[in-house]
């Protein structure tokens, strides 16, 4: 389980990114959404400490990340995949390398500067090159793949950290519809599998397709937090109020 | 309101021409120079420059000391700016706003780089010949230390345009420092950080012929020599091979850079 209390995040502008959240991730998809600058980043990048709240508290099992020193955060990000809207790849490099890059994290120094692979992480590597549909494209540079390979590639260096927790920030923004339902059928997959799956979302209508659990947020208040069963009218019209964000202007 | 507008922006046009005429014309009324004299004077130097400096028999014979200055000169200005690069892999790194950790650190470095970009290589030639004499080695260290200030800079551009996506995504693996930069941060970089160096070797093997001048060594000595003992002839072999080299090196670095970036 992964939970959060009380987390509060202010930016250096005094704007508002997150206010006594409170909200527990079970296993399975849960998708977060709700309007532009509602604080939807600022929640996923503060489980794995991209952004750093001012207090409160986020627990992966019996782990607190908030305040875990620079050690024990690379543990814990070591347990935590991510991926991005814009991949984040090295472009430059072949999709294997990308994917092995994924290993960095439990490698201890030295291995990690000489670039060191085993021959059960290179082969791991290539297995989810196929598992993504990807084996073709193993050594080809990122630069020269589609967007929806290279966020494939970005799911596979993600998976090669054997996480419990994959965070996914907006996957599937740069993506065209068949691109897009590839990548959240995989999603979908993977939390089958028992990896837990938190996706920031701009569409309703993917998030109640392929989510369990939906997470709704404005003003960097959780408005909404239930099966996806139960995202009604009213519960949409909470998430995306223009009231609140009239009521803070 | 569009008519205003185009009648303003045409009325700006004309005035930045007359006064850029209006300059010319102070110009050389203050200079008293004559137009049709400089222009006369122009091609009277050139038909001097041909007759005197086509190479002639006598100059072919100092072919091979000629060449041999030339591999010399080629040879410092590489190596000069293989070191340069070296140190300016890792001021670059310190200075970038993405991979630079320590902020009073980036300013150092930022403002190091500009202090020593912006003092002329020749100035830094006349001032180590002070303290090293005149050898190969008071040239290298003017192009090293000028070179180092260009390479930071550049270098410093070229790893902020890798940007902070990939070395997040990295960071989020739990990945170290070191291993970011070494294996994420210099595979993104490495064609523009290599197309800089290139540049500045073609550039240093230009500023070398200045600085073998001045340091009594190279290529720029041996024309010295030539010029200076009235051996036009061979003072033109000298500046005919420095042409095709430096084009020669020019199309192999545009060549490689082609190559290292696709």
């Amino acid at each position: 389980m992964l939970t959060i209390a009380g987390l509060n995040k202010t930016y250096p502008n005094h704007k508002r990114g997150l206010e006594a959240v409170n909200v527990t991730f079970a296993p399975g998809v849960t998708a977060i959404i709700g309007p532009s600058g509602a604080g939807k980043t600022t929640l996923l990048r503060s489980i794995n400490r991209l952004i750093t709240p001012e207090s409160g508290s986020v627990r992966l099992g019996d782990q607190e990340i908030r305040t875990a020193n620079a050690k024990a955060l690379r543990k814990i990000r070591h347990r935590i995949g991510m991926i991005f809207q814009d991949y984040n790849l090295i472009e430059e490099l072949a999709a294997i390398d990308n994917v092995l890059h994924g290993c960095l994290g439990g490698k201890t120094w030295l291995a990690g500067i000489l670039g060191h692979y085993t021959a059960a992480e290179q082969a791991r590597a290539y297995e989810l090159l196929a598992e993504v549909g990807l084996a073709d494209f193993a050594t080809q540079r990122c630069a020269d793949l589609s967007g929806g390979q290279k966020q494939r590639v970005g799911i596979a260096r993600a998976l090669m950290q054997s996480p419990e927790v994959i965070l996914c920030d907006e996957p599937i923004a740069s993506l065209d519809p068949a691109s897009t339902q590839a990548v959240m059928t995989l999603l979908g997959d993977l939390a089958k599998r028992g990896i837990m799956i938190i996706v920031n979302l701009h569409q309703v209508d993917i998030a109640r397709q392929y989510a369990d659990h939906i997470v709704g947020v404005n003003q960097g208040r959780i408005v909404f937090d239930g099966p996806t069963a139960g995202l009604n009218d009213a519960a949409l019209a909470a998430i995306y109020a223009k009231e609140a964000v009239a009521e803070d202007a | 309101m569009p008519n205003l507008y185009l009648r303003q922006t045409a009325r700006r046009r004309w005035l930045t021409l007359i006064a850029a005429l209006g300059l010319l014309v102070a110009g050389q009324l203050w200079l008293q120079l004559n137009d049709r004299q400089a222009f006369m004077g122009v091609w009277a130097g050139l038909a001097w420059l041909v007759h005197n400096f086509t190479p002639d028999a006598a100059a072919w014979h100092d072919l091979p000391t000629i060449t041999y200055q030339l591999w010399r000169t080629i040879v410092i200005a590489i190596a000069a700016t293989s070191v340069a690069a070296i140190v300016a892999v890792g001021l670059g790194l310190a200075g970038a706003a993405t991979t630079g950790r320590i902020r009073w650190l980036r300013g150092g470095v930022r403002l190091f780089a500009s202090v020593m970009r912006n003092f002329p290589f020749v100035a830094w030639a006349l001032v180590l010949l002070f303290s090293f004499k005149q050898n190969d080695f008071t040239g290298f260290l003017a192009l090293f230390l000028m070179t180092i200030g260009y390479l930071t800079r550049a270098f410093i551009e070229t790893l902020e345009e890798v940007g902070g996506g990939a070395i997040e995504a990295l960071e989020a693996t739990g990945a170290r420092y070191w291993p970011i930069v070494i294996q994420g941060v210099l595979p993104a970089a490495i064609g523009g950080l290599l197309s800089w160096v290139l540049y500045m070797i073609e550039n240093n093997i230009r500023d070398a012929t200045l600085v073998g001048m001045l340091t009594g060594t190279g290529i720029g000595f041996t024309f010295d020599l030539y010029f200076k003992s009235f051996r036009y002839p061979s003072a033109g072999l000298v500046v005919v091979t420095l042409i095709i080299t430096t084009i020669a090196i020019e199309l192999l670095a545009t060549h490689l850079r082609q190559v290292l970036t696709h």
